[in-house]
C-alpha cells in the first residue's frame, strides 16, 4: 500500500535570471527525520515539543578529536569544561568522563562542579566575581584560582593572611593579539606592564603560588594567528618567570573561543567555509608555544577552555510550526513553538533549520517568529525553507552551546531536555518546568492573598 | 653512644656473631637454626663445649684485630673455628695441655681462614667453605704426631642404643647429618633434619636425594660397606648438595641434576681421598666437598651463557629466598637497559606496521615501527584521505627519543601523492642519531620542509627534529623508526625496547616499561604528574615518620632513605628493615625487601610496589612479587620441596589510580594484590587491597593494607621530607 502523498499549498515562485536553471539551487539539505538513529517525531511526541536533544556520541567525539589535535602537537595537554557553555549535569559529566577539568567563572558555576564530584585541584576559577566565601572555599579546596584584577589580589592575600591558608593561583593576561575588538576588559594588560606587576606581587608573597598564566582572547575568533601571538606572549612571560624568579609555571592556559560551526548573522558564506578547523587553532598554538624553549621535563600543560566549538554542535531544538501567516508586504511567516526565549543564541546566529519530515522540492522565503507576544521574538528574519504547515517540525541546529544556559523563562516554560545516548537509548536529562517550579521560589505578602 | 647501650650493642652482635657462625655450617643465615645446631652441639658436651670454644676465640680474634664487623656478624670467621674445635674434641681424650693448644690452633684456623677466604675470593672469586678447617686440622694432626702420647680415638655414643628401632639406612642418613658438626649420633641428625627442613624444604630434599644416590652408588661398587664409610661419603653428598643444589647454585632442575651427578661423584673422590691418605694419620672429612664444590663452580664461571645453573650473585638467604629473589628480579628488571628511550612523538599514535610486519618490516629490518594517528575509529584521515592535508599524523611533531648527536639528516626528497610510492629513493627524508655507546636512531619520511635540525646538531630527548610526511616508499603519511648500530640510511634494525609508555585498551590504560609496542595498538609517552613525581622521587637523607595500627595494635615507626656502596637507594627504618628502591625518570620501583613482616616500611613495600610518576585515571598497571615477599605464604613451604621443578605459588599486583572522596588527598593509588596456587596448591587464593594516598602538595600521606577477613594495617605519615 503506498502511504498518501502530502498536500502541499500551492505556491507562486518568482525566476530570477542568472540562475544555472530556473529552479535556482536547492538552499536545504534533506529533512531531518532522525539524530543518532533516533526518530525525531517520536521523540516529540514522547517528550513534548520543543525539545532539547543533545547526542553524547557527538560530544564524546568531539572531545577526542580535540584531545588526539592538540596532543599530537604538544606533549601536555588538559582541557576544561567551560561551564558557562552548557553546564547541564548529564552534559558537564559526559565531559568529566573524557578527562575535563572544570572551569568556572562563579561561586554557582563553582558548587555546581563540586556537587558532580570533581575535585578542587580538577577546578579553574575564572571571572571578575569571586566574592569572599567563595575565595575562602576555592582556596581550601585548592582550586587553581585565575586572579582577574588586583582588588581580588588584594582579597586572596589577605584570606590566605587571615585564614593560615596557601593558595595556588594564576593570573589572567589580555594582550594586543591584533584583533578587535580587544577583550582588555578581563585580566591584566600585557603591553602595559600591568600583568608583570600582578606576577611580582603574588610571587614575593610567601601565601601565593604562581602555578600559571592564562588568557582568553575572545569569543567566536576567526583568526588562528591571534592565538599563536597569544600563546608565544604568555610563552615569553613564562621564560621572564622563570629566568627572574626561578619558577616554572605548571600551565599556560589558552582559554577557548574557537568559532564553532554556526554561521554569524552578519557572515555571508557559510561558517563551515570560512571558519579555521581545530586543526589549524592547534597548529597556531602550538607553534606559539615552541617559542617557551623549556627542557622536555620543565614544559607547562597547555589547559584549553574550549567550550563552543565542542559542545555547539551536539544540540538539536525540535520545534513546532504554530502557524503560517502573510506579513503586510507579501511575505510569508511562519510561527513556531520555540521562541528567543529558549533559542537565545538566535540573536547572533543564522542557525540552520531544516525540516523534520519529507517535504517537496519548492521553497519560499519566510520570517520565523517565535510563540512568545513580544515583538522581538524573532527566530529568523528571512529563511528560504519549504513550505510547512501546522503541525509540521523544524530541526534547529547548533544549539548545544550557551542556549541551554542563557536560556530563560519568559511567558512560557523552559522544555524538556534530552540526551540520546551512545547506545541508542534516550534519556531525559532536564524535565520541563511547572508552574510549581517557577512559583516555589515566590511568596506573597499576607495583605495580598485573595480571601475565597 | 652511652656505655651501657655500647655494651648491649656488643653483647647482641657478640651473639649474633656466635649464632650466625652455627647456621653457616648449613648454609644459613638463620639465627635460630644456629641456636639449634649449638644446642644440639651440646648433646656430648665436650664436643660442643669445645666448639663454642672455637667460634668464641675465632671471633674475639677478628674483633681485636678490627676485620669487618659485618661479616664477623654473619658468621663468617667463626665457623671454621667450630668445626676445629669440635673436631679436636672429636679426635682426642681432652687434657690440660690439648686444652692450651686448643686456643691458639683456633686462631691458626682464623688465620688461615683469613688468608685463603681471601686468595680464594680474589683470585678465583670463589668461597672458602670449610677447607681453611681442613688445613688447620691437618696441621694440628701432624704436628701432634710428634707426641705419641697423643693418639686419636673415637668415642662412643650411649645415645644410639635406644633409638635401634630404626632400621640402620636410615639411622645413618642422621648420622651422615649429624657428623657435620662431629656428633655422629642419630638424635641430633634427626634434630638437625628438622632444621633444615624448616629452613629451606630445597636443602631438605636434595639431603635425601644425594644421599640415597651416593650410597647407592656405594652400594653397588662395595655391597656392605662399613658404616663409617657410608658415612663420610653420606655427609660429603649431603654438603655437596646443598652446596651445588641451592645454596651456591640457585634451585632449578638443572642444579637438581647436577646434584645427583656431583652425588656419585662425591663416591668416587671420597674413595681416592681414602686410598690416598690411606698410610697418613688424616681423616678425610669434609675434603671432598671442598674439591668437587670449588672445582664445580670455578669451572662454571668459564661459561659463554651464565642464563642457567646461575651462581648466587648477592648475599644468600635460603635457597628458596634466593631462587625467589634471582626470579623476581629477572621477571622485572631483565629487560631493562641502560638507556631509557621514549616514543618519537607527541600524543597517541598507531603502530600500523610492528616487528616482523606484513609490508616490510621483514627480514634485516624485522625489529622498526610504523607510525601513524588515527581517530576513535582507527581512521587515519578525515575527508575522503585523498589528500596528504586529510591525514591526521601529516606534519605532526617527530622527536628525539633519546639525547644524541645528529649524524645524518637527508631533506631533499618531495612528499609522494597520497597512494604513490617513491621506490627509488624509498627511504624518504631521514634523521639518524647517535645515542652513543653503539646505539643510534633512525626516524623515516619526514616532511621535507620541517626538518628542524642539521648533522652535528646536539638534540635533548623529546626535542622535535621534524614533522611527519609522505617521503620514501611511503603510500600514505607516517614514519618508520628504527633502531640500529650504524649511521648508515636503511641498515639493519636493532632490536632495543622503549623505556616507559602507555597502551590504550578500549577501557583503560595499560603502562609498559622497556616493552615493544605492538602492532595495532595505541600507545603514548607517560607525561609526569608533578606531586605524584615529588611524592616518590625519594632522595638520600629523606626521613619520615609513620604512625601505624596493625590488627588494632598502634606502632609508630621512622625510614630514611639511605644510599648502599653499589649507589642503590634504599628505605632503612629504625628496627634496620630494608626496602631498596630503583627509581627511573618516570617509574618509581621497590625492588626488593628484607626484614620483618610486621613493620610499616613492608606494608609500604607492598602498597607502592610499582608507581608511574604520571596520572590518569583509566591507568592500570600490574606487577609480579616473589612468593615469599607477600603475606601469609605458609602454604609455599608445601611447595619448596618441588621448587627446583617449579613454582606452585604466583603473587600478582594490579595496581589503578582511584578517584579519591576525601579531598584532603588528590591521589590514591590502589593496589589488588592477588595470591594464588597452581597445581596440586590450586585451592588456595588469598586477595590483599592496598591504598596509597598523595596529597596534592606530593607528600606521601597515608596508606593501608586489608585482605578481606581481619587483617588491617593502617598508616598515618607524621613528617615526610621534614614538612
Amino acid at each position: 500500500m503506498t502511504s498518501k502523498k502530502r498536500y502541499e499549498r500551492p505556491v507562486v515562485t518568482k525566476h530570477y535570471s542568472g540562475f544555472m536553471n530556473k529552479i535556482g539551487t536547492s538552499s536545504f539539505s534533506k529533512p531531518m527525520k532522525e539524530i543518532d538513529g533516533v526518530q525525531v517525531t517520536e521523540l516529540v511526541e514522547k517528550f513534548g515539543s520543543p525539545l532539547f536533544i543533545i547526542s553524547e556520541r557527538r560530544i564524546r567525539q568531539n572531545q577526542r578529536n580535540a584531545y588526539r589535535i592538540f596532543k599530537t602537537r604538544y606533549p601536555k595537554v588538559q582541557f576544561a569544561w567551560s561551564y558557562k557553555t552548557n553546564y547541564l549535569n548529564a552534559v558537564c559529566s559526559v565531559f568529566h568522563q573524557e578527562n575535563s577539568w572544570a572551569e568556572v567563572v562563579s561561586e554557582f558555576e563553582y558548587d555546581k562542579a563540586r556537587a558532580l564530584g570533581i575535585k578542587g585541584d580538577n577546578i579553574i576559577f575564572n571571572g571578575p566575581d569571586k566574592n569572599k566565601s567563595a575565595l575562602i572555599k576555592a582556596i581550601k579546596e585548592k582550586s587553581k584560582i585565575h586572579i582577574d584584577h588586583f582588588d581580588e589580589l588584594y582579597d586572596i592575600i589577605e584570606i590566605c593572611d587571615s585564614e593560615n591558608l596557601r593558595a595556588k593561583v594564576a593570573i589572567r593576561v589580555n594582550m594586543d593579539v591584533g584583533v578587535y575588538p580587544k577583550w582588555d576588559r578581563f585580566g591584566f594588560n600585557y603591553e602595559n606592564g600591568e600583568a608583570w606587576q600582578a606576577i611580582k606581587r603574588i610571587v614575593s608573597n610567601k601565601n601565593l603560588e604562581l602555578i600559571g598564566l592564562h588568557t582568553h582572547i575572545g569569543t567566536y575568533m576567526m583568526s588562528t594567528e591571534a592565538y599563536r601571538i597569544a600563546a608565544s606572549k604568555l610563552a615569553s612571560l613564562a621564560r621572564s618567570i622563570k629566568e627572574q624568579f626561578e619558577i616554572i609555571i605548571e600551565y599556560i592556559d589558552l582559554g577557548g573561543g574557537f568559532a564553532s560551526h554556526n554561521t554569524l548573522l552578519g557572515q555571508y558564506l557559510p561558517a563551515e567555509e570560512t571558519i579555521p578547523s581545530i586543526d589549524q587553532f592547534a597548529d597556531a598554538i602550538s607553534s606559539g608555544l615552541f617559542e617557551l624553549n623549556f627542557r622536555q621535563d620543565e614544559l607547562p600543560f597547555l589547559i584549553l577552555e574550549t567550550g563552543r566549538a565542542l559542545v555547539d554542535d551536539t544540540g538539536y531544538l525540535v520545534s513546532t510550526v504554530l502557524a503560517n501567516k502573510r506579513l503586510s508586504d507579501g511575505k510569508k511567516a511562519l510561527i513556531i513553538d520555540a521562541g528567543v526565549n529558549i533559542l537565545f543564541t538566535g540573536f547572533w546566529y543564522k542557525h540552520k533549520i531544516t525540516p523534520a519530515q519529507d517535504c517537496g522540492l519548492h521553497t519560499e522565503e519566510a520570517a520565523i517568529f517565535g510563540p512568545l507576544c513580544m515583538n522581538i521574538d524573532v527566530v529568523r528574519e528571512s529563511i528560504t525553507l519549504p513550505l510547512l504547515k501546522k503541525g509540521d517540525r523544524v530541526v534547529i541546529e547548533y544549539v548545544g552551546a550557551y542556549d541551554m544556559t542563557q536560556w530563560m523563562q519568559f511567558i512560557t516554560l523552559r522544555p524538556n531536555v534530552v540526551m540520546i545516548m551512545e547506545d541508542g537509548s534516550v534519556e531525559l536529562i532536564r524535565q520541563a518546568e511547572t508552574l510549581e517550579y517557577i512559583t516555589q521560589r515566590e511568596l506573597i505578602p499576607e495583605k495580598l492573598k485573595s480571601k475565597s | 653512644m652511652q656505655p651501657n647501650k655500647f655494651f648491649n650493642y656488643s653483647f647482641l652482635m657478640f651473639i649474633d656473631s656466635i649464632l650466625y657462625s652455627y647456621a653457616q655450617i648449613f648454609f644459613s643465615n638463620r639465627r635460630w637454626l644456629g641456636a639449634l645446631i649449638l644446642l644440639v652441639s651440646m648433646l656430648m658436651p665436650t664436643l660442643g663445649l669445645m666448639g663454642l670454644l672455637g667460634v668464641i676465640i675465632s671471633n674475639v680474634s677478628a674483633a681485636v684485630l678490627k676485620f669487618d664487623s659485618v661479616k664477623i656478624r654473619s658468621g663468617f670467621y667463626g665457623f671454621n673455628g667450630i668445626l676445629f674445635g669440635a673436631a679436636i674434641a672429636y679426635f682426642y681424650p681432652l687434657d690440660l695441655f690439648l686444652l692450651m693448644l686448643i686456643p691458639i690452633f683456633v686462631i691458626i684456623t682464623f688465620f688461615i681462614s683469613s688468608v685463603l677466604e681471601h686468595y680464594l675470593a680474589s683470585s678465583f672469586n670463589l668461597p672458602g667453605l670449610s677447607l681453611p678447617f681442613i688445613v688447620s686440622l691437618y696441621i694440628f694432626l701432624i704436628f701432634l704426631t710428634n707426641y705419641p702420647q697423643f693418639i686419636h680415638q673415637r668415642l662412643v655414643f650411649p645415645y644410639d642404643t635406644y633409638i635401634s628401632w630404626i632400621p640402620n639406612s636410615i639411622q645413618l642418613y642422621f648420622k651422615s647429618i649429624s657428623l657435620i658438626i662431629f656428633q655422629p649420633g642419630v638424635l641430633s641428625g634427626i634434630i638437625i633434619a628438622i632444621g633444615v627442613l624448616i629452613f629451606s624444604r630445597v636443602l631438605f630434599t636434595l639431603s635425601i636425594i644425594s644421599y640415597l644416590v651416593s650410597i647407592l652408588f656405594l652400594n653397588f661398587l662395595l655391597p656392605q660397606a662399613a658404616d663409617n664409610l657410608i658415612i663420610v661419603v653420606g655427609f660429603n653428598a649431603i654438603l655437596t648438595s646443598f652446596a651445588l643444589g641451592g645454596s651456591l647454585i640457585l634451585p632449578s632442575k638443572k642444579s637438581f641434576v647436577l646434584v645427583l651427578i656431583s652425588s656419585i661423584i662425591v663416591v668416587i673422590f671420597t674413595g681416592f681421598f681414602y686410598k690416598l691418605f690411606s698410610t697418613s694419620v688424616l681423616p678425610i672429612l669434609v675434603l671432598p666437598f671442598n674439591f668437587i664444590v670449588l672445582s664445580v663452580i670455578y669451572s662454571l664461571k668459564f661459561r659463554k651463557e651464565q642464563s642457567d645453573l646461575v651462581l648466587l650473585y648477592f648475599s644468600p638467604g635460603s635457597p628458596e629466598e634466593n631462587l625467589y629473589y634471582h626470579n623476581n628480579r629477572s621477571t622485572r628488571f631483565d629487560r631493562f637497559k641502560y638507556f631509557f628511550p621514549e616514543l618519537p612523538f607527541y600524543g597517541e599514535w598507531y603502530v600500523s606496521q610492528g616487528f616482523d610486519g606484513q609490508y616490510t618490516h621483514k627480514d634485516k629490518w624485522r625489529f622498526a615501527w610504523d607510525f601513524i594517528v588515527v581517530d576513535e575509529n582507527k581512521t587515519q584521515f578525515s575527508n575522503d584521505g585523498n589528500k596528504l592535508n586529510d591525514y591526521y599524523c601529516f606534519k605532526m611533531p617527530v622527536s628525539s627519543v633519546l639525547d644524541g648527536k645528529v649524524v645524518k639528516v637527508i631533506q631533499s626528497i618531495p612528499n609522494n601523492e597520497v597512494g604513490e610510492v617513491n621506490l627509488d629513493k624509498n627511504w624518504g627524508n631521514t634523521i639518524i642519531i647517535d645515542h652513543g655507546e653503539g646505539l643510534l636512531s633512525a626516524t623515516s619520511h619526514l616532511d621535507p620542509d620541517t626538518i628542524k635540525v642539521k648533522e652535528n646538531d646536539y638534540v635533548l630527548k623529546g626535542d622535535v627534529i621534524g614533522t611527519c610526511g609522505n617521503s620514501g616508499r611511503s603510500p600514505y603519511p607516517h614514519i618508520h623508526f628504527q633502531f640500529q648500530i650504524t649511521d648508515k640510511v636503511g641498515d639493519k634494525t636493532y632490536l632495543f625496547p622503549f623505556a616507559h609508555f602507555i597502551e590504550k585498551h578500549d577501557d583503560k590504560l595499560v603502562a609498559k616499561s622497556f616493552d615493544y609496542p605492538k602492532q595495532d595498538t595505541i600507545i603514548q609517552n607517560i607525561v609526569v604528574n608533578k606531586s605524584i613525581k615529588k611524592a616518590f622521587n625519594l632522595k638520600l637523607g629523606d626521613k619520615y615518620d609513620i604512625n601505624f595500627e596493625l590488627n588494632g595494635k598502634k606502632f609508630q615507626e621512622s625510614w630514611e632513605v639511605k644510599v648502599d656502596i653499589y649507589n642503590l637507594l634504599y628505605i632503612e627504618n629504625d628496627k634496620h628493615d630494608i626496602a631498596y628502591i630503583y627509581l627511573t625518570e618516570k617509574v618509581f620501583y621497590f625492588s626488593n625487601y628484607t626484614g620483618t613482616k610486621k613493620s610499616a616500611l613492608y606494608h609500604y613495600f607492598l602498597s607502592a610496589y610499582q608507581v608511574p610518576l604520571c596520572y590518569s585515571e583509566q591507568l592500570v598497571w600490574e606487577d609480579e612479587y616473589a612468593p615469599s615477599q607477600v603475606l601469609g605464604t605458609s602454604v609455599r613451604f608445601l611447595s619448596e620441596f618441588f621448587l627446583s621443578f617449579k613454582y606452585f605459588i604466583q603473587a600478582k599486583a594490579n595496581f589503578s589510580f582511584t578517584q579519591s572522596e576525601d579531598s584532603s588527598t588528590s591521589f590514591n593509588i590502589k593496589n589488588i594484590i592477588s595470591v594464588y596456587g597452581s597445581g596440586f596448591l590450586s585451592f588456595y587464593k588469598k586477595e590483599y587491597r592496598c591504598n596509597v594516598d598523595i596529597s596534592d602538595a606530593g607528600y606521601l600521606d597515608s596508606y593501608s593494607v586489608t585482605d578481606n577477613k581481619d587483617y588491617k594495617f593502617s598508616a598515618k605519615i607524621l613528617l615526610s621530607n621534614g614538612e
